[in-house]
């Protein structure tokens, strides 16, 4: 190597090959910055900042479940396959009846697991596209939406009948609109009246779980009515944005709505504060008990709202975000209402008796 | 039961005034740029937004607030309205054609019933009303914005440098020398002889300049505003006047000159001029305009060269610098500006591909960069947009040379005849002088389609346009 200055002239053949490498490594790398040229849909995605994400486990750490979860199927098979000959010798009818039934043990777990993992695999499908619609948001782009809101209509038409809402859609849309505003018009068409359809869902589910614990004798029994309600509120909503969970794929949804929960709730906390402190003085004079259904329900609905916002193709605008404020004001008319009419009820109740004894 | 209604009514007018649902827009723009299409299209999207809810992106229409609108009476009765059923008419004649252009100021004023979205603002009235005045005005009247503090011997040194030039000497050369030739000394008895000699010869040095501009399509100092579109002025004298470009002259000390010679004469004229006529103007448009839009036709920009680009940047650089006044500028001092949004729109959009629009609108963007810039500094909301107020034409996707193009179909203006047009690669920056030569690129325009007055007329992103411009006074 030598530190002498070197001049390259452009007419020298040899020296051409390598500059137009250079001016195409400068072009293309233009491209992806414009935005509208097309392959910014990749590129940009690798270089948002991100937290490395801990893959450097030791192994033996990393084995720690599926060996455990392999050690127990094993062992509990074989105990199984033990019980089942050791009937089998005693009595064959016994035996292959029970036989039978661990068939069909296997068969259904089996199928279940499979279609978790079939929800599992759609829930992470929403989320990819949910990057995509936001990646396509930031950019001025042209031709690239229709395909992938014409995918994410096909997957919600499989569970909801939306002709309407389609046909508002195909209306409004023009010829000259961008990305970003085929996004936003298919956003206030379709998937506003989707959104009007999870807010009735979560409000019921809401209101009614509010109610039982209102209603519900045992804490035990609450616990319950929290999980069962709230896995049908998420199984209702999700099919409701075209990607269906199922009970096992719902563990993994779950654990995210409830994370999500904690993470971002707490901004909404503070700014529901103000409220919830304004509602206290009323809450306080209802029984404790209806007080707790409040409670239940809120956090119901806060759930629900999660979910919406994991489910959702298009992520909410700063301006369309469903807010809690609505639901928990059914909640607590629900509940309120249901306390005067059992007072009401008890009232009467007694008034009768009263009277009976005279 | 009466007081308690009386209080409601007074409650609501109370709301009205302070919320202020008045808005007055301004749209200006150069010649040629679309103005008097613009606000024909503006109105007729408005009037027919109650029943038809087309503005997608117009958030009171989509949300299905507005209950009606009409046109109606401006209050300023000294301007002339805006003919707008007239060209409605000329729009949907048998022989469709364009609305004629205005040649000086024009208002309009529309009002809009909406159902009131804000949830505590609801329960004190449930409708309410927003007026929206429409103003029109010559772009070319903003450029007078320097005029006004500069001296009649301040104007003629700056016209002197500017006539200098290789290129404008070919037009003005003649009437410099005559200029030149006069005794701005000499008293002159009879006023109307000397009024009438220089009539005639400000309109000699009009007809130069207008000439060298048509060429060249270049907006200098040395052609007032009010030279180029005289509005209502038309032959009033105090048009009549031209710049002194003798040297010996302007070394002078100008006290000692006579009352009645030619160059006090000139001197009266620009300065009434400057009072009578452009203060009063910038008084009117700038201190009570609260949203101002600017058209700029880019296509035409694109198809002519390099010059006349460079020109018409720096004309519009000029012409927003009327709204980037700063916190101790003159200009705030005088008139005290109220414009808080500001959109510049590269007008006719439908003769360029969908997919391209992003293109139109950067290279305009970048076209007015540095004057955006500026203007959003003090804290106006400045937002650009592709647009086209009466579209022409429709996207249409074809095949070409084995690749998939996106076209426009329209009428061919001449024959009448339905064409698909592929102008060539808008550029999405400002180029070199040689790229620019290399710009093979053609706009043709198309000729009207077919309209009817029931129906609203075909437009690219009025909707986003009146949602910048009026959207928050729907609340």
């Amino acid at each position: 190597m030598s530190d002498k200055p070197v001049k390259f002239y452009s007419k020298d053949k040899a020296h051409q090959a390598a500059e137009k490498l250079v001016n195409e490594a400068v072009t293309s790398s233009r491209a992806s910055d414009d935005g509208f040229q097309g392959q910014s849909l990749a590129t940009t995605k690798a270089s948002e900042i991100q937290l490395l994400s801990d893959r450097k486990k030791p192994w033996y750490k990393r084995l720690f479940w599926p060996s455990l979860s392999a050690f127990i199927i094993t062992a509990a098979g074989y105990e199984a396959y033990q019980f089942v000959t050791g009937l089998l010798q005693e009595n064959w009818l016994l035996g292959s009846g029970v036989g039978l039934l661990a068939g069909i043990v296997v068969i259904s777990g089996g199928y279940s697991l499979f279609k978790g993992w079939k929800a599992r695999r759609r829930f992470k499908h929403r989320q990819t596209q949910q990057q995509q619609f936001e990646q396509l948001l930031k950019g001025k782009s042209y031709g690239q939406a229709n395909q992938l809101i014409a995918s994410v209509t096909d997957e919600v038409e499989q569970y909801v009948r939306i002709e309407a809402l389609k046909t508002s859609y195909e209306q409004k849309k023009q010829q000259v609109h961008n990305d970003q505003e085929l996004i936003h018009i298919y956003s206030s068409s379709v998937l506003q009246g989707l959104d009007k359809m999870a807010l009735d869902v979560v409000t019921k589910h809401a209101s009614e779980a509010a109610a039982m614990v209102a209603l519900s004798p045992l804490a035990a029994a609450d616990m319950a009515l929290v999980a069962w309600r709230s896995s049908k509120m998420i199984e209702q909503l999700s099919q409701l944005y075209g990607c269906p969970q199922t009970a096992l794929g719902r563990f993994e949804m779950t654990k995210r709505v409830f994370k999500n929960m904690m993470l971002a709730g707490a901004s909404e906390l503070v700014a529901d504060a103000g409220v919830e402190l304004l509602g206290k003085s009323l809450t306080a004079t209802i029984s404790a008990k209806a007080a707790q259904g409040i409670g239940v329900g809120v956090l119901i609905a806060r759930m629900g709202l999660q979910t919406m916002h994991l489910c959702r193709p298009i992520p909410f605008g700063q301006d369309d975000k469903p807010k809690l404020g609505q639901i928990r004001k059914s909640v607590y008319h629900k509940v309120v209402g249901l306390v005067k009419t059992a007072s009401a009820g008890k009232a009467d109740k007694s008034d009768d008796a009263i009277e009976k004894k005279k | 039961m009466d007081w308690l209604n009386k209080i409601a009514k007074k409650s609501s007018d109370i709301v009205d005034r302070s919320l202020d649902r008045n808005v007055r827009v301004a749209v200006t723009g150069l010649s040629h740029s679309g103005k008097t299409a613009f606000i024909t299209s503006f109105i007729n999207q408005l009037l027919h937004a109650p029943l038809t809810s087309q503005l997608t992106f117009f958030q009171a229409d989509s949300e299905n607030r507005l209950r009606g609108s009409k046109l109606s009476q401006h209050n300023e009765l000294h301007i002339p309205g805006f003919d707008y059923s007239g060209a409605i008419k000329r729009l949907t004649n048998e022989t469709a054609k364009w609305p004629l252009s205005t040649n000086g100021v024009s208002q309009a004023q529309l009002k809009c019933r909406f159902n009131v979205k804000h949830s505590w603002l609801k329960k004190i009235q449930a409708q309410s009303t927003v007026t929206i005045d429409i103003v029109d005005y010559p772009g070319e009247w903003l450029l007078d914005l320097p005029l006004l503090h500069m001296s009649f011997k301040d104007w003629s040194k700056a016209c002197r440098d500017y006539l200098k030039s290789e290129r404008r000497q070919e037009y003005t050369q003649k009437i410099a020398s005559t200029i030149s030739n006069q005794n701005y000394q000499s008293q002159h008895q009879d006023e109307v002889e000397l009024s009438e000699s220089v009539a005639r010869l400000s309109t000699e040095y009009k007809a130069a300049l207008l000439d060298y501009r048509a060429d060249y399509n270049d907006y200098g100092l040395a052609l007032p505003g009010r030279f180029i579109m005289p509005g209502e002025l038309k032959g009033a004298p105090t048009l009549d006047f031209f710049p002194v470009l003798n040297d010996d002259v302007l070394s002078l000390d100008w006290e000692q000159f006579e009352e009645n010679s030619l160059l006090r004469t000139l001197e009266k004229r620009f300065d009434y001029y400057k009072d009578n006529v452009i203060k009063p103007f910038f008084n009117e448009y700038f201190s009570r305009v609260d949203r101002q839009i600017v058209l700029i036709d880019t296509c035409t920009v694109l198809e002519s060269g390099y010059e006349a680009y460079q020109d018409l940047k720096l004309t519009i650089e000029k012409l927003l610098e009327g709204f980037s006044y700063g916190r101790a500028h003159w200009l705030k001092r005088l008139f005290a500006p109220s414009i808080d949004k500001l959109m510049i729109a590269s007008t006719k959009a439908d003769l360029v591909p969908p997919d391209q629009h992003a293109a139109l609108e950067s290279f305009m963007q970048k076209m007015v960069a540095q004057a955006k810039n500026n203007v959003g500094y003090e804290g106006v909301e400045v937002e650009t947009m592709a647009i086209s107020a009466i579209a022409t034409s429709e996207a249409v996707a074809t095949e070409h040379a084995g690749k998939k193009l996106l076209c426009v179909k329209g009428k061919e203006e001449r024959t009448g005849e339905s064409v698909l047009h592929y102008p060539g690669i808008v550029p999405d920056k400002p180029l070199s002088r040689q790229h620019w030569d290399e710009l093979e690129i053609d706009f043709s325009a198309f000729a009207l389609p077919n309209l009817t007055p029931d129906e609203p007329l075909p437009q690219i992103r009025m909707d986003k346009v009146i949602q910048f411009l009026l959207g928050d006074k729907f609340l």
